[in-house]
């Protein structure tokens, strides 16, 4: 007999993610997902200047925001065969490397970490031990016993408090937590600290895109106009500003990061390097061009899909052919004009509501039926994993440098086969590696773009096909990003000038949605299955698991009762 | 030095009453205001806010939330923890309340004045305010006029 735990509202991530888990013997038997996401953006869109499309796309997540407004333009740019200029290419790929530094910073230390850190058993710790080991792993200044000492009595504070949700909700003293009272006073030490620096970083993308949250971008280029020399321009003086929390963050990332991403992983790599895996297909639409956008071989992060986790071949992917990516709704509620079972290309895609779920407050979903806003997204019918783990597989099947000597080394130097990459731990960690790789490119980039300026290239924007007479009556195009959370998509229409239809597959969609007509599990799901469960009560393996991914479902509809209550049966933190 | 008052509008924009506060925003550009006070459109900015927000010694956030109220309803509140924020900041929830948490984490914490309208339609796409909320607009802009005096 299986027993049936909820988690809902599964916290720390970005929106709201409701995970229901049948547990047998102390392992889960079978995990279902359901989340919300927006949806109807073409509601918003629809008929407006397709050049327009960015700004609100860009607000569907302040989170991503950024990156939604990039896919969106490059979704235009790709309807009308328009190439953008190198400076904008590299100044489009600096905002993207912020991002994804900011994003994977603060999602280790604010979202992840206290999964394996015990605040409260960092209140144990010798301060003195802390700082001999602290200053073993890393040159990282800050590692002082005194420092160490000051953090512990803060700590102690607000811990004390018990106002700040964080640190009074945890599941403290779970016997899954194993890092000992000194690694976890570093950790936390290095949580405070990430708050801070992740304030200096967000500072590039108000340099280029005039503000953040939710920064300008432009159809055909950039919105910034750089001039060296010009007070009112983008001058050295605001380029050097960039350059330089460029290089506070490399550091960060370096010293920091780094260092505490391999001490946890340590730790925890027995258990959690065979937990978590779930579905054996990878997804990258790849990124980071540094040449022409429509030129995939010069991409930093290569273009591709892994299946069944066949290391020795990488297939591609068209995201245009309407043979390869549908969405399904046979498990989600909506209806289609072709009926339930039907697949539908994004250019085709439709939103018709159809919520046939039980009515709040609840204790089950109906699984069995429809149970989830998330639409089942598929590649020629099978699942795929999107996100940092799937672009580093891909990157290392492909062969792909420096990705495979950074994978190779990691491996070596946590004593793991590369069997390993296919784990929770997997998952955590190639989310490191990759914002070390992106904190070195974005240094790249910044070079790019100076020595293009001092070689007197100061184009920033390609005015081709701009004026909306020398469109054609008909265009669709597709854009395509890596977004920190996996490969994003955006499909737009556009007829008489105008948006006809819009749709974006995010990459939470690919790993949270729903199972399939046939019962083929999405990734959260399929990553559940298997793992033990200590205490039903206390699920951490679950959040474990799930934080992993880095769900971001902000861009979602809520899922509250008329008394605005979340609906729940159990509290997480 | 810090900065003096900044008027801060928070929400989506894309899903009706939820983006009261940026329509707030909008509304107080069309004013004459002291010249100690700052707007800003935050979106649902979360963490990202911190870094521009934690330089001024007050500030002025609006927001819309669910609650037993009428929609529309404008109530004043001063926060002093994550947890003093009212019920369902919906989307954005996750992000202003660790935004809270992280400036009393970095122990620089400004003045908050917390101004939320009730909302009536959150839950569906589309971005114009629903009519008890729109009204609402003019009245929230006067209390803002208000408090920077």
């Amino acid at each position: 007999m299986s027993e049936r735990i909820v988690v809902d509202p599964l916290t720390r991530i970005e929106g709201h993610l409701r995970i229901e888990a049948d547990i047998e013997n102390g392992k889960i038997k079978d995990a279902y997902s359901s989340g919300t996401m927006v949806r109807g953006i073409e509601t918003i869109v629809k008929d407006r200047d397709p050049r327009d499309a960015w700004v609100f796309v860009g607000r569907v997540c302040g989170v991503c925001t950024s990156i939604h407004s990039l896919c969106s333009v490059r979704a235009v740019e790709n309807a009308f065969d328009i190439v953008i200029p190198p400076n904008a290419e590299m100044v489009r790929n600096i905002m993207t490397a912020v991002l994804y530094m900011h994003d994977h910073v603060v999602h280790f230390y604010q979202l992840h970490a206290l999964d394996w850190v015990d605040v409260v058993s960092a209140l144990k710790a010798d301060p003195a031990e802390a700082s001999l080991l602290a200053q073993k792993l890393s040159p990282w200044p800050k590692s002082s016993t005194g420092y160490f000492t000051a953090l512990k009595e803060r700590l102690t504070k607000f811990v004390g408090s018990g106002q700040l949700g964080i640190f009074a909700n945890g599941y403290w003293g779970h016997p899954a937590y194993k890092l000992t009272p000194e690694q976890n006073l570093i950790a936390v030490a290095h949580y405070l600290e990430a708050l801070e620096w992740q304030k200096e970083i967000v500072k590039v993308h108000a340099v280029f895109g005039g503000k953040n949250p939710h920064p300008n971008y432009l159809v055909g280029g950039m919105p910034c106009s750089i001039d060296l020399n010009e007070a009112n321009a983008i001058n050295t003086e605001r380029l050097d500003l960039v350059k330089q929390k460029l290089q506070e963050a490399k550091t960060f990332i370096d010293q920091v990061y780094i260092p505490d991403l391999l001490m946890i992983a340590n730790v925890y790599k027995d258990e959690w390097s065979k937990l978590g895996g779930g579905v054996k297909n990878y997804l990258a639409y790849g990124d980071f061009p540094m040449y022409e956008y429509g030129e995939t071989d010069n991409y930093k992060m290569p273009r591709g899909i892994v299946l069944d986790r066949d290391l020795s071949k990488v297939h591609p992917v068209d995201a245009n052919s309407p043979e390869e990516i549908k969405e399904y709704i046979y498990h989600s509620w909506y209806n289609y004009t072709q009926g339930d079972k039907a697949g539908l290309h994004p250019y085709d895609g439709e939103t018709n509501l159809n919520y046939t779920g039980p009515r709040p407050p609840y204790t089950h979903l109906n699984v069995e039926d429809k149970y989830s806003w998330i639409k089942t997204p598929r590649w020629k019918e099978e699942p795929m994993e999107v996100g940092p783990l799937a672009r580093m597989i891909v990157a290392y099947a492909a062969g792909k440098e420096p990705q495979k000597s950074l994978i190779d080394d990691t491996l070596k130097q946590l004593d793991l086969p590369a069997e390993a990459l296919f784990s929770t731990l997997g998952r955590t960690a190639a989310r490191g590696l990759e914002t070390k790789l992106t904190a070195d490119w974005a240094l790249e980039f910044y070079d790019r773009l100076i020595k293009n300026l001092e070689n007197g290239d100061s184009r920033m924007v390609n005015h081709y096909m701009w004026e909306s007479e020398a469109w054609p009556k008909h265009a669709q195009g597709v854009g395509l990003t890596e977004a920190p959370r996996g490969a994003l998509a955006h499909f737009i229409v556009i007829e008489n000038n105008k948006v006809k239809n819009y749709q974006m597959v995010v990459p939470t969609t690919w790993n949270a949605s729903p199972r399939d007509e046939i019962g083929k599990l999405s990734a959260y799901e399929s990553a559940l299955i298997g793992t033990p469960i200590h205490d039903p009560k206390q699920p951490l393996e679950i959040l474990r698991t799930i934080h992993s991914f880095d769900p971001c479902l902000a861009c979602a509809v809520h899922l509250y009762d008329e008394e605005g209550k979340y609906v729940h049966q159990m509290d997480t933190f | 030095m810090n900065k003096d008052i900044l008027v801060l509008g928070v929400g989506n924009l894309l899903l009706k009453d939820e983006g009261v506060g940026i329509h707030v925003i909008r509304a107080l550009e069309k004013e004459e205001l002291p010249p100690n006070v700052s707007l800003m459109d935050g979106g649902t900015g979360g963490l990202h806010l911190i870094s521009w927000i934690q330089d001024y010694n007050r500030i002025i956030m609006v927001d819309a939330t669910l609650d037993h109220n009428p929609p529309g309803t404008i109530r004043l509140i001063r926060p002093r923890y994550a947890t003093d924020f009212p019920p369902l900041m919906s989307a954005h929830e996750v992000g202003l309340r660790d935004m809270i948490e992280a400036m009393i984490l970095t122990e620089k914490l400004p003045d908050i004045q917390l101004i939320v309208v009730s909302a009536e339609d959150i839950s569906e796409v589309g971005m114009e305010l629903t009519p008890a909320v729109e009204a609402a607009v003019p009245e929230v802009v006067e209390m803002v006029k208000q408090i920077i005096q």
